[in-house]
């Protein structure tokens, strides 16, 4: 157990440092959730990109730096620490990028990941439909073969990104009479392809983030499969396994947040109450504790570990987390909670934080379906329901 | 930056895991409790393995090994609710006295043959001592009020407390164990009770509570281990969020439990009112909160001492 960074790794910290504080964009961006906040988030990416900062971890090949997960670490705390702004193309590099490096033949690779890495290709997720939330195997959106195609027919929704991205990925079912996690496939999609109708979703807040998506006999090359015909279930395992357990949330973030809560307190201080002050204090262990576990994970997988059900005790822990901390700044806000924005015109973050992290325990699993994995494969409880 | 364990140090803790495993069930905790919770074959057992001396000196006779390998066995200690006062002797007083240069002692300690005691300002009482006794709620611990010098050495209460939180941290591994294991053959309505949401949803926050406890516990231990200036505040939190972790889990256990829970004749409660103990022993709640505070927090007179934020991860 080593807890020191290498000269090395002092360095790379110092240049990503350097980097952010001369780039960073002079004015917060507008929400990525909306047509202007989201041009200017993809200005952003593609500002990144020049550095050759779209995602470190990557090959060179593909646009990225061929360094190792501590670094990409070292990357994301000081992301995190200069105040950036979110990632317009995370349904990309942190979730399907990783798929694709697992999954993908090496045309695929070519084609989708460096356009990716530049922040030149914006990816939405769509995974859900109506009648498939939480079950998810219980997908009916179709896709057809017919030559060197396949027909995509059906609806997905609570597509994030897709309001505004360009390509969609997503699994349909290609064996119409099979069931459950049998006869999937993973398919990668043009969002302006012929066929598809994108309704924008208003959410929680006014904006509108996701999308459902309407498939009417949408033509796919056969060559935008990932994987082979019928695995699609595995490779969304392993996506969503990307997604809950090291890179969809990286700690920063939650650091980040609990620092700008000890601020928040201290201004506050005054009326704030005991149960507050510890609720703060939390915040801090909590992020901490995040982060050195995010460490431990990351150093089994470069020794050749894998990353399995303990991704969901990863999502439980930040999604609630990252809502205790916004609700204990709600609190310490007061009656100035309420405002969207306060006197002198800022945004009042805590509000928005706090409107989006009641999302975090629903998306990528929600995590009553997180409980029931860790029960039932980490302690070896007996399975709930069919499937 | 490796945020693992050696080889040696995960088949040193297997070790002594699996020889607990062997020597001291749930069996023996009964017949400790029946006939005077002490038992000298244990200690030469654990004098045998040189569990005594891991942390000496090799000078002294001992492994010379560090707090990161002593709390590792301290967590197999909680998880067995080993009753002998190995902890209190060999992780947290053999590393005291020998950081102090007071060597004196530490080949007896090796050999097993003296068991010196913390004796400590923040604790009332110790924990396995000779004086006026007092009665614990954990039938195995020989509380006794003694009348002897006592240490305020903010050392010693950084050892104890980091040590208490390793126990807690193997107590609660093992009530969820045990409550999981009991979910799996008590069946209700036709089925095991641990195919009910309701009863998995429980286990499965105890699940979450305890993987995350358990790297501030190694962080604090490297930590202290090292010198680190801030050392006392990681030792705080792995305090705090290891009590947090084996409370919850204890009360998750005996409601898993039902009215079996509740008796006697059912092994959990051996560890759960050795978690009740150590969760207030080295610092309660509120010292431990107020450490944190006063580093991470301040006051409108006193700026914060711990650089936070996500570029500090290890300050």
């Amino acid at each position: 157990m080593d807890l020191a960074y290498t000269p090395a790794q002092q360095a790379f910290r110092a240049e990503v440092r350097a980097w952010l504080k001369e780039h960073l964009p002079s004015q917060p961006l507008v929400t990525l959730e909306c047509r202007e906040g989201y041009d200017q988030h993809v200005e952003w990416e593609r500002t990144l990109a020049g550095g050759n900062w779209g995602m470190v971890t990557w090959p060179e090949a593909y646009g990225g730096r061929g360094l190792d997960l501590i670094e990409w670490l070292i990357f994301e705390e000081e992301y995190w620490a200069s105040g950036a702004p979110l990632r317009a193309n995370q349904n990309g590099i942190f979730l399907l990028g990783p798929t694709i490096m697992e999954f993908g033949t090496d045309e695929q690779k070519a084609l989708f990941l460096t356009p990716m890495a530049r922040g030149e290709v914006i990816w939405a997720q769509a995974w859900s439909e109506p009648g498939a939330g939480s079950d998810m195997a219980a997908i009916s959106s179709k896709a057809v073969r017919d030559g060197d195609h396949y027909v995509l027919t059906g609806q997905k929704t609570w597509s994030s990104r897709a309001a505004f991205a360009d390509w969609g990925f997503g699994i349909f079912r290609t064996d119409l009479e099979s069931e459950r996690h049998k006869g999937l496939t993973f398919i990668l999609f043009d969002l302006d392809s012929p066929g598809i109708t994108r309704r924008p979703i208003r959410q929680l807040h006014g904006e509108t983030g996701f999308a459902e998506l309407f498939f009417d006999e949408v033509r796919v090359p056969v060559a935008n499969r990932l994987a082979g015909e019928g695995e699609g279930w595995n490779v969304a395992m392993a996506t969503a396994g990307f997604e809950r357990g090291l890179m969809l949330r990286s700690p920063g973030r939650f650091q980040a947040t609990a620092k700008r809560l000890v601020e928040l307190y201290r201004q506050n201080a005054h009326r704030a109450s005991p149960a507050a002050r510890e609720a703060v204090a939390q915040a801090w262990g909590a992020a901490q504790a995040y982060a050195y576990n995010t460490y431990a994970v990351a150093a089994k997988i470069m020794a050749g570990g894998k990353i399995g059900a303990e991704a969901s005790l990863n999502k439980i822990f930040w999604s609630e987390l990252d809502r205790a901390m916004h609700r204990t700044g709600m609190q310490l806000l007061g009656a100035h909670a309420e405002l969207k924005r306060f006197a002198d015109g800022s945004q009042n973050d805590w509000l928005e934080g706090y409107m989006f992290s009641l999302s975090g325990p629903i998306y990528a699993g929600s995590n009553e379906v997180q409980r029931n994995i860790t029960a039932e494969r980490l302690l070896g409880l007996p399975r709930v329901g069919a499937g | 930056m490796d945020f693992r364990f050696t080889e040696d140090q995960l088949t040193l803790a297997e070790g002594v895991r699996d020889y607990l495993e062997g020597t001291h069930g749930p069996e023996v905790l009964r017949r400790l409790d029946e006939q005077g919770a002490r038992d000298p074959a244990i200690w030469q057992g654990l004098v045998e393995m040189g569990l005594p001396g891991l942390m000496v000196p090799e000078e002294q006779g001992g492994l010379g090994l560090g707090l990161v390998e002593a709390a590792m066995i301290a967590v197999e200690c909680g998880r067995a609710c080993l009753a002998e006062p190995l902890v209190d002797v060999a992780f947290v007083m053999a590393p005291w006295l020998a950081a102090k240069g007071e060597t004196g002692s530490l080949a007896a300690i090796v050999a097993g043959e003296e068991r010196p005691l913390p004796v400590h300002a923040i604790n009332p009482w110790v924990a396995d001592g000779e004086g006026e006794a007092l009665r614990s709620v954990d039938p195995l611990r020989q509380l006794a009020v003694v009348p002897a010098k006592v240490s305020d050495d903010p050392h010693l209460l950084d050892l104890g407390a980091l040590m208490s939180a390793a126990q807690l941290v193997g107590l609660a591994d093992a009530m969820l164990v045990q409550a999981t294991e009991y979910a799996k053959v008590r069946t209700q309505f036709g089925q095991p009770i641990g195919a009910f949401q309701a009863i998995k949803h429980q286990l499965a926050s105890c699940a979450v509570a305890i993987e995350f406890a358990k790297p501030v516990l190694w962080r604090a231990a490297k930590a202290l281990n090292d010198g680190v200036e801030s050392a006392p505040v990681h030792v705080s939190h792995t305090k705090l969020a290891a009590t947090d972790a084996a409370f919850l889990t204890a009360e998750t256990a005996i409601q898993v439990h039902g009215a079996m829970g509740y008796t006697y004749e059912v092994d959990l409660h051996f560890w759960m009112k050795r978690t009740w103990a150590l969760g207030g022993a080295w610092g309660d709640r509120a010292f431990h909160v107020a450490r944190i505070d006063r580093a991470v927090i301040g006051d409108a007179d006193r700026e914060p001492t711990l650089a936070i934020g996500p570029d500090h991860t290890f300050a």
